[in-house]
């Protein structure tokens, strides 16, 4: 095992990743940027580096600013937290030339895993549906004919890309045409490539994800799934596990697959297998996730497991020492991202000082949060201001506790979108629990907190 | 580091302002541009796919302008680069100011330590010298108390991972101390050396 680690991330899971360390006696090194110098996990690490500016492109994105501070400091390994480097093959590779153990994937199976098209041809081949789709495209003829074989509705998408760019739906031959012009010019402009393909539109789909944990030597566990339906402009925003729209038979046959493939597929690791749900219950692979995700306390407060600690352990070369009967998942948790945004007006994101903040407790609440009175949330970065996580012995119970975490939660001094979350957690379609990814942009924020009120 | 060392009102490429300098106001308002937009600022406008960024808020205006290639200029570990801000005071009570910056000088290293200081104006006080990187910090030979440096000499480098970052005098000035050791590991914005002012007659 290490004896200390560099944790190469900032806000609430760079201080998961320091207790997670502090309870495996493991000694802990916080790298941050000077907009950092005044956070939580620079105060609990047992030690902490200056690394550079605020700008991340000379903090937590400098490969050799993480690396230099991990080798001055004496670390063995490194620890990515999620964004960042978290996924970046060629850090995995620098770390391990500097004699660093990376915690996540070894760098080949991150570039081995690293491209989606490629992801889903290679898990396709070892059992996992995937969404109808086109190679890429030659020309507009050629995707008449795709758009047919595959039926209408079809979303065309860049080869190159992501973040919605270049992204339309259409639904006849007509819109396909016209479409594609646009598609081809936008993506030429945001990702200098402008090769489109298409795929099967799913109308009104949930987004649903298993966790697998699998070591060095192809032993693996899942730990059930997770529901991250609510969703503003493609981020989630509640979690919850299990997922209300699957019976213990799919949820069984979705979590064995996505193990399954992952282990054959040779992944190493924990790991997100995200799927889209249809309304018949459907599951589609979309993309794997090589990193720990912001999710991960839903699953860990259904199974007891500590992720963080089973990554580091994983990544010293531990075998797993359990199997898949040795996971049992009790009951039902629910994640909300607490961010510092304004839910009303585009959902832009705020910065300043935090006046008061007063976390909730009680029986099966959790939060993640590296806030505290008078801090200072910075611009740089993104919006997250912690996770609450909330456990019951059933959805409805774990839906009541949320109700009175969630009131409880002060975070005062700057907009956050508590309002939204304490308007969502009480709102007919999360009740039912029949939320589907696009239904808040689609019904607008506003309307859920005019329901509210 | 008071700030104002780092980034005086008067430009950076030499050229005075037209009306002057600034008043503290200015100054101040400056100062709050540097250190608090213009990471922002540049850090979007290279995010995005925009050739151009402007920035209207109390009465002063900032524009980014996204450089054309500049062949060597990024990634020059030890480039002394800085963001060329132009700052003019306009007369009158509405204040105004254009900053331009070029985004890729800027991300190849410019530090507020890095950035050579208003060195004419000079502040009768010890400056100090901070560390550009995370590293080790190697002196450069014969560097000690006493030794005369001007604006941009470097007192020694930091070892990266085997790479060299150089650490410049931001001011004319008199080596007063090392802070850091020979191979002492040291963090980004570290104190390496403190530096008097040259009392002698400034040059031109």
């Amino acid at each position: 095992m290490f004896s200390k680690i560099l944790v190469a991330n900032r806000g609430e899971i760079a201080l998961r990743i320091v207790r997670a360390c502090q309870r495996m006696g493991i000694a802990s090194v916080v790298a941050y940027s000077e907009a950092d110098r005044e956070t939580r996990a620079v105060q609990l690490a047992d030690e902490a580096i200056c690394i550079g500016p605020a700008e991340a492109r000379r903090s937590y994105l400098s490969a050799s600013a993480l690396l230099s501070a991990a080798v001055v400091s004496g670390c063995e390994a490194v620890h990515p937290g999620y964004g960042f480097l978290s996924e970046d093959d060629t850090f995995a590779e620098m770390t391990r030339a500097h004699g660093l153990t990376f915690i996540g994937p070894p760098a080949e199976v991150l570039e081995r895993f690293a491209s989606k098209a490629g992801t889903r041809n290679l898990l396709a081949r070892h059992g996992l549906p995937i969404i109808p789709g086109s190679g890429m495209l030659r020309d507009n003829a050629q995707a008449m004919a795709e758009a047919e074989r595959i039926t209408y509705p079809v979303l065309i998408k860049p080869s190159a890309g992501g973040g919605g760019k270049g992204m339309r739906m259409v639904r006849s031959p007509r819109e396909l045409e016209q479409a594609l012009t646009i598609c081809r010019s936008e993506a030429l402009a945001a990702f200098g490539d402008d090769s489109l393909y298409v795929e099967k539109w799913i109308d009104e789909n949930r987004h649903v994800e298993v966790q697998v944990v699998v070591d060095r030597y192809g032993h693996g566990v899942h730990v059930g799934e997770r529901d991250c339906s609510v969703q503003r402009r493609h981020q989630k925003i509640i979690e919850e596990a299990p997922s209300p729209a699957l019976d213990d038979g799919r949820r069984e046959a979705l979590c064995e697959d996505a193990l399954r493939a992952v282990v054959a597929a040779g992944y190493e690791n924990l790991g997100t297998l995200e799927f889209l749900l249809d309304r018949e219950g459907n599951y589609y692979f979309i993309e794997i996730n090589c990193r720990i995700q912001v999710e991960h306390p839903v699953s860990e407060m259904i199974s007891g497991l500590d992720l963080v600690a089973e990554q580091i352990r994983i990544a010293a070369g531990e075998p797993l020492g359990y199997s898949q009967q040795d996971i049992v998942l009790r009951g039902h948790a629910i994640e909300f991202r607490i961010n510092a945004e304004d839910s009303e007006n585009g959902f832009r994101p705020q910065a300043g000082v935090v006046e008061q903040y007063i976390p909730p407790g009680g029986p099966g609440v959790r939060m993640d949060s590296h806030l505290y009175s008078g801090y200072e949330v910075p611009p740089y970065y993104d919006s997250l201001l912690g996770k609450l996580i909330v456990w019951g012995a059933d959805r409805e119970a774990a839906i009541a506790r949320s109700r009175a975490a969630l009131d409880e939660l002060v975070v005062d001094g700057l907009t956050t979108n508590l309002p939204l979350h304490r308007a969502l957690v009480s709102h007919r379609s999360f009740l039912d629990g029949e939320f589907t990814t696009n239904l808040l942009d689609r019904v607008g924020s506003g309307a859920f907190l005019a329901a509210r009120a | 580091m008071g700030t104002d060392e780092q980034l005086g009102a008067q430009p950076a490429n030499g050229t005075a302002p037209a009306d002057g300098l600034p008043d503290d106001e200015g100054r101040r308002v400056l100062s709050r541009l540097a250190d608090e937009l213009l990471p922002v600022l540049i850090a979007r406008l290279e995010a995005s796919n925009l050739g151009e960024l402007e920035l209207r808020q109390e009465g002063w205006r900032v524009r980014l302008r996204r450089p054309l290639p500049v062949n060597g200029v990024v990634g020059g570990a030890s480039a002394p680069a800085l963001p060329h801000a132009q700052g003019q005071p306009a007369t009158g009570a509405s204040r105004h100011a254009a900053a331009t910056a070029t985004a890729a000088q800027a991300a190849a290293g410019a530090s507020p330590d890095s950035r050579p200081a208003a060195a004419g104006r000079a502040e009768r006080q010890r400056l100090t010298v901070t560390s550009p990187a995370v590293g080790y910090f190697v002196p450069r030979d014969g560097m000690g108390p006493g030794s005369s440096l001007r604006n941009g000499d470097p007192l020694g480098h930091i070892d990266v991972l085997g790479v060299r970052q150089e650490v410049v005098a931001p001011a004319d000035g008199i080596l007063s101390r090392l802070e850091a050791e020979a191979g002492q590991a040291v963090e980004y914005g570290q104190t390496i050396a403190r530096l008097d002012p040259d009392t002698r007659e400034s040059r031109g």
